[in-house]
């Protein structure tokens, strides 16, 4: 019965431990281990679901909830996309809740909090699987609420008015976004008259030359909406706030996976729904690529000048997503699966380097970059965990980040475009020139007379936490050094999107 | 070929619903009060709902209710009607969880303006960082 129904109990799960555990609050060690089953078994069921894509070879598996036929009732898809998301999703939330143990208590304060805090998490990655699997535009702008909705709420977490007043400004901001997508929506069905992607699609191939601009307006509409929801260059004004006032496990999963899963709501509608040939007419792969290079250049400048470590890893966040929509905006088969392959190893990247600073900071109780000389002697692990990821973010080769831009790099050059590559390259380097800096004061420059009093009392990481983040750096290597199952999922998925209709 | 006029005279709801969203972004957008964002917030919301609903209307239709004395009545779409109901549920939601913020915001500020609290809050991390000093 789990077997046949494995695509429901992927997003049931988390939904439904999330919403339980609160009862258990008094009893912090329970809830910690419901919490880390409900990821194993997520994983789980990831990978069954993933061998299932390999061993079908082509032929997506299409789940009817409730054993509604497809107009009328909610489709699960699938195919390597749903796959490839969701084994990042599992793989990299998983981490994160194995980090949380035992010391979120200290960062949120209080085991009601504490267990709402997991609530949210486990309601977001719910929502995230969701967002993989469905294959409905109406179920997709709920479980975006779902999303956004647990975002929020992790951002306000730690309940200081700081985080408040960042959580309203997202909230605000998402809800705007939110409104934009559902109005898109609205557009789509009054055209076509369906809310199954398939069906909308083949509508809107009938219908789009004599309503071309109910087309306009709703490809606008979901492209700013999810632009916005996703950080897209110039709609990311909230992101620095959100994700450096809430608590770093949050920070972790919010910058990691939840921005990710907008991009792939978007890849969605847009390949999906709309199709390659409306992408072109309406020149929509110009503005993202366009937008991309834009985010990849200013969000690195950005990030340059911060002092505050959580705010330079935010702005670094923009200028990955920017990477990320480039190979979108590619409309080729090496970019795409590239932009797949690199929101995939962002996400055990950013995870890894947003936990690793959270564990500096909460030992040193300092935030600033500038006066964390030395923190390598004493945090070895911790240290090394971040450089790791630093330099997978950076694109050096072994780690993962290399390959991710090695097919963005192939795929720009296969459209003939030389402007993307340079981008890309220079990205690169302004990533360098933003994290080598930490790197430097981390490892090779000696503590200050003043820190050595604090250094005895230096609390280091847990088991738990060494282990979450041993878990991280293990993705990012075999990414980084076997990525040849990882890039032919990617590379079906990309197939699949370009081939769609 | 019907004119502009025309088309915007017969499908009145949608050129209201886009006259209620493009107030309801104003108003978000130039507001500095918290409490007229979340306003906005929900203008935007009921744009989405005409726009919804107008979708599902067919006039002169009935309710979507087999009605045995008349098996062949026209009735209207139900579909778009049950989808607002959620929009509606999502709406409350992020109303509530609004109010909650801006609650907090109030007690610690004693203020609902936007850009007071932003001013209020970089002289306090100001002083922070000069105490630190």
């Amino acid at each position: 019965m789990i077997a046949d129904n494995l695509p429901a109990f992927v997003i049931i799960v988390p939904l439904f431990v999330g919403v339980v555990l609160p009862v258990f609050a008094r009893r912090l060690r329970l809830v910690e281990g419901l919490v880390v089953l409900a990821e194993a078994a997520g994983l789980a069921g990831a990978g069954f679901l993933a061998y299932i894509v390999f061993a079908q070879k082509g032929t997506d598996w299409v789940y009817q909830l409730g054993g509604w036929p497809a107009p009328w009732g909610i489709e699960l898809t699938v195919n390597s996309l749903a796959v490839f998301f969701l084994l990042a999703v599992m793989a990299v939330s998983l981490p994160i809740a194995l980090f949380t143990i035992g010391n979120l208590k200290e960062e949120v304060g209080g085991n009601r909090r504490t267990a709402r805090f997991y609530t949210l998490f486990l309601l977001l990655v719910g929502a995230l699987a969701g967002m993989a699997l469905t294959n409905d535009l109406f179920n997709t702008y709920v479980l975006v609420e779902v999303a956004t909705l647990s975002c929020c709420g992790l951002v306000s977490s730690r309940g200081t008015p700081r985080a408040a007043e960042a959580a309203f400004t997202y909230l605000i901001l998402a809800t705007l976004a939110s409104s934009l997508v559902v109005i898109g929506i609205g557009f789509i069905y009054v055209i076509t008259g369906h809310l199954n992607m398939g069906f909308a699609s083949q509508g809107l191939a009938e219908v789009w030359q004599t309503k071309p601009h109910v087309v306009w307006l709703a490809i606008s509409f979901v492209l700013v909406g999810f632009g916005l929801k996703s950080a897209l260059f110039p709609l990311h004004v909230w992101l620095p706030d959100a994700h450096s006032s809430a608590p770093s496990p949050a920070s972790a999963i919010l910058s990691g996976l939840a921005v990710k899963g907008y991009m792939i709501c978007l890849l969605k509608f847009l390949y999906v729904v709309f199709g390659p040939d409306l992408m072109k007419e309406f020149s929509v792969d110009r503005i993202l690529v366009l937008a991309g290079m834009a985010a990849i250049i200013c969000g690195a400048v950005m990030a340059l000048p911060q002092d505050n470590l959580k705010r330079r890893l935010a702005f670094s966040t923009v200028s990955q997503v920017g990477y990320i929509y480039l190979g979108f905006g590619l409309m080729d088969e090496n970019g795409l699966a590239g932009a797949l392959f690199y929101l995939a190893s962002h996400a055990a990247i950013k995870s890894a380097l947003f936990l690793s600073a959270g564990a500096m900071i909460s030992a040193t109780g300092k935030k600033k970059i500038s006066e964390m000389a030395g923190i390598g002697r004493e945090m070895p692990l911790t240290a090394a965990a971040f450089t790791a990821a630093s330099l997978g973010l950076i694109g050096i080769p072994m780690f993962s980040g290399f390959v991710g831009k090695w097919y963005l790099i192939t795929g720009s050059l296969d459209t003939g475009d030389f402007l993307p590559t340079v981008i890309i390259i220079a990205g690169s380097v302004l990533c360098a020139a933003y994290l080598f800096p930490v790197i430097r004061v981390a490892w090779f420059e000696s503590p200050q007379t003043a820190n050595q009093e604090n250094t005895a009392q230096l609390k280091g990481p847990g088991a738990a936490q060494k282990l979450a983040l041993l878990m991280l750096m293990a993705v990012i290597f075999i990414l980084g050094i076997v990525p040849g199952p990882f890039i032919a999922l990617a590379k079906n998925a990309a197939a699949e999107l370009l081939m769609f209709r | 070929m019907k004119t502009l006029l025309e088309k915007l005279i017969i499908n009145y709801p949608y050129f209201f619903a886009m006259v209620l969203f493009a107030i309801g972004v104003l108003t978000v957008l130039t507001r500095s009060n918290l409490f007229k964002k979340l306003l906005g917030i929900n203008i935007m919301g009921s744009a989405g709902y005409i726009l919804f609903i107008a979708a599902g209307n067919i006039r002169g239709g009935t309710e979507p209710i087999l009605h045995t004395s008349d098996p062949g009545a026209v009735y209207v779409n139900p579909l778009p009607s049950a989808l607002m109901l959620t929009g509606i549920v999502v709406s409350v939601s992020v109303t509530a969880f609004a109010l909650s913020l801006i609650i907090r915001l109030y007690k610690e500020y004693g203020t609902t303006d936007a850009q007071r609290i932003a001013r209020m809050r970089n002289e306090v991390t100001e002083s922070d960082s000069s105490d630190r000093r």
